[in-house]
């Protein structure tokens, strides 16, 4: 038991920057492999011709989640140690869907539109410009949304928690759900492809 | 079994190897850590006899002064007798709550209680959790008041003791105390008044707010 | 590489007609690898640091620092840019996520040369005009940015590292994220398709 090894003390903030870097370009290159660099292929989640952000998504998700479970299960990382960042319910939520309809309208989200920028999508770069903008209005904006970004706080609380279930009882949920998702998936492609290769 | 195997797609096999772990999920038990932990034995009694285990009350005195905050300050005492007084820059974080506490393993932690005994029992705690740099305060509040807050000069002292004592005076001072001249320690105790609990000026902020945790968020 | 060229799948050869412009342009990943790759990198972070990955944490630290040289009164009085300025003990720059999504963008380069997809391009479906598009980008990247912050994160921040981590908020962001886009898809359908 000696992971995550920053928090045990193994290397210092200076190193850890370059370790962000490190896997900053892992990120990057996946997500390019994956045609995130595209906001075309990004925004056809929501027209159902192409599932990829889905399926990317959620396999990820259950790689990294199921991984960090038996890592943990074997005493190789210390799963309390990982941050897991609190929830704000109700803000979150509202969050969550101005930033679907921005996903939409812009095609890209934060991550996405810097590999978009780093292939050379003008739309990528005049969309992280107004990403910028946003948050530099959120901020402007943030003494009159303070009270409502604190609100409905329920600190650090997970799945199982919520749902008085085991961890690993969730795990195989969610494995599950995401299994049947993408056989929905493969599915839905099939449906819509033709309608909207025009 | 084999050749079926081979003969699924790769993402069927994908979802096999998804499934199956996730399966077995359920039966694996707690992914969180219990509460036992193992100790190098021989590792920890080495660092006793060597004594890199301690701070003294003049460093810690000379850390606060020169405003260092590199450290986090633990008083492991109760709320009440933390709140009538403590040492500046110090957090209250009870024995009890310790390991709960969210000290992440590289932040030099330096634990201090009444005398000496609390301290070295939670040290012992923490570094049985893989906490790299635990420090006790020796002789722990005991000592800072006797060396700090209220240092006396015995009247049969030497020069040198004298010219250190006046050195040791300013430190006093500054954290609020009141050296001690020409008496016994015992006579003057009842008279002695803890300090306020004001911050001395030019030190470190006071405790909580000097090491805002950075939030690893998004 | 010979191996996962193999894993290709004809969905993804179709998925090729969207970069068609460049003929040279590889086929992208078959979608279930990428994202096995995609949760190992996270699953390091995990490791590692402890933490997961991010994106607009940096460029709230960009906003701030940037809103600080400006106006470094008005920064310092606001909580939200002070937050992110720190307490001086380093600069706020040299943060964990600015240094993550520097090496995103390297990344991101570097898949892409290897595949021949970098390309100046503004990707828009064919009914849009590219100045439409533009406006649109600039919209929807405002949003993104107001949305991220009040959520707390982004897609990286909250619904891939919050959603492995099985954090409750983290689920309702990631639900919220997809109502909201289908919610509104039909009204946005001429720029794409």
């Amino acid at each position: 038991m000696n992971a995550p090894y920053f928090k045990f003390g193994y290397f210092g903030d200076e190193i850890s920057l370059i370790v962000a870097f490190a896997i900053g370009i892992g990120f990057g290159f996946f997500l390019e492999r994956a045609g995130f660099g595209s906001g075309r292929k990004l925004a056809a989640q929501f027209y159902l011709y192409d599932m990829t952000v889905f399926k990317v998504m959620f396999t990820a998700i259950v790689t990294a989640m199921v991984g960090l479970f038996w890592l943990s299960v074997f005493g190789i990382v210390d799963l309390s140690l990982v941050y897991v960042s609190p929830t704000y319910l109700v803000p979150q939520v509202v969050g969550g869907l101005i930033l679907g309809v921005g996903f939409v309208v812009g095609g890209y989200c934060p991550g996405t539109s810097c590999v978009g920028v780093a292939t050379g999508k003008y739309d990528a770069m005049i969309y992280l410009l107004g990403i910028i903008a946003g948050i530099f209005v959120f901020g402007e904006m943030f003494p009159l949304l303070e009270g409502f970004y604190k609100s409905t706080a329920m600190d650090i609380v997970t799945l199982p928690e919520l749902f008085g279930m085991s961890y690993g009882l969730l795990v195989f949920l969610v494995v599950v759900m995401a299994l049947g998702g993408f056989a929905g998936a493969e599915w839905v492609e099939k449906k819509f492809r033709k309608g909207a290769a025009q | 079994m084999k050749a079926i195997f081979s003969h699924l797609s790769f993402n069927q096999k994908l979802a096999i190897v998804a499934g199956v772990l996730g399966f077995l999920a359920i039966f694996a038990g707690s992914p969180y850590t219990s509460n036992t932990a193992t100790m190098n034995v021989k590792e920890l009694a080495l660092l006793v006899e060597k004594e890199v285990d301690h701070v003294t009350v003049d460093e810690l005195a000379d850390w606060i002064i020169q405003g260092k905050a590199d450290y986090r300050l633990m008083d492991l005492r109760n709320e009440k007798e933390f709140n009538e007084y403590h040492i500046p820059t110090a957090e209250n974080i009870p024995v009890g709550s310790l390991i709960d506490a969210g000290l992440t393993r590289n932040e030099k932690i330096i634990l201090y209680s009444e005398g000496g005994i609390h301290s070295a029992q939670a040290w012992f705690l923490l570094k049985a959790k893989q906490y790299k740099a635990v420090y006790m305060l020796r002789d722990g509040l005991a000592e800072w008041k006797d060396r700090i807050l209220f240092p006396s000069l015995a009247e049969n002292a030497s020069a040198e003791e004298k010219a250190a004592f006046e050195k040791r005076k300013a430190v006093s001072m500054f954290f609020g105390g009141s050296p001690q001249t020409g008496t016994g320690r015992a006579q003057a105790t009842p008279q002695l008044a803890m300090p306020k609990l004001e911050m001395p000026a030019g030190s470190a902020a006071p405790a909580g707010t000097a090491k805002k945790k950075k939030k690893e968020g998004c | 590489m010979t191996t996962l060229a193999k894993t290709v799948s004809p969905e993804d050869v179709a998925a090729q007609s969207v970069a068609k412009a460049d003929r040279k342009a590889q086929p992208y990943w078959n979608p279930y690898l990428a994202g096995v790759g995609l949760g190992l990198v996270l699953l390091a972070a995990f490791v590692i640091m402890g933490r997961g990955l991010g994106a607009s944490g940096a460029f709230t630290s960009l906003v701030s620092v940037g809103v600080n040289a400006v106006a470094p009164e008005h920064a310092q009085s606001n909580t939200f840019f002070s937050e992110y300025l720190g307490d001086a003990t380093h600069h706020p720059l040299k943060d964990w996520l600015v240094f993550e999504v520097i090496g995103v963008i390297v990344g991101g380069f570097i898949s892409g040369s290897l595949a021949h997809r970098i390309k100046g391009t503004v990707e828009k479906g064919p009914r849009i005009s590219t100045r439409g598009r533009m406006v649109f980008a600039l919209l929807g990247g405002i949003l993104m940015g107001f949305g991220a912050k009040l959520a707390r994160g982004c897609t990286s921040g909250q619904a891939l590292t919050g959603g492995a981590l099985l954090g409750v908020g983290s689920w309702a962001f990631m639900l919220a994220v997809f109502a909201g886009g289908y919610a509104v898809a039909y009204f946005f359908r001429r720029q794409w398709t």
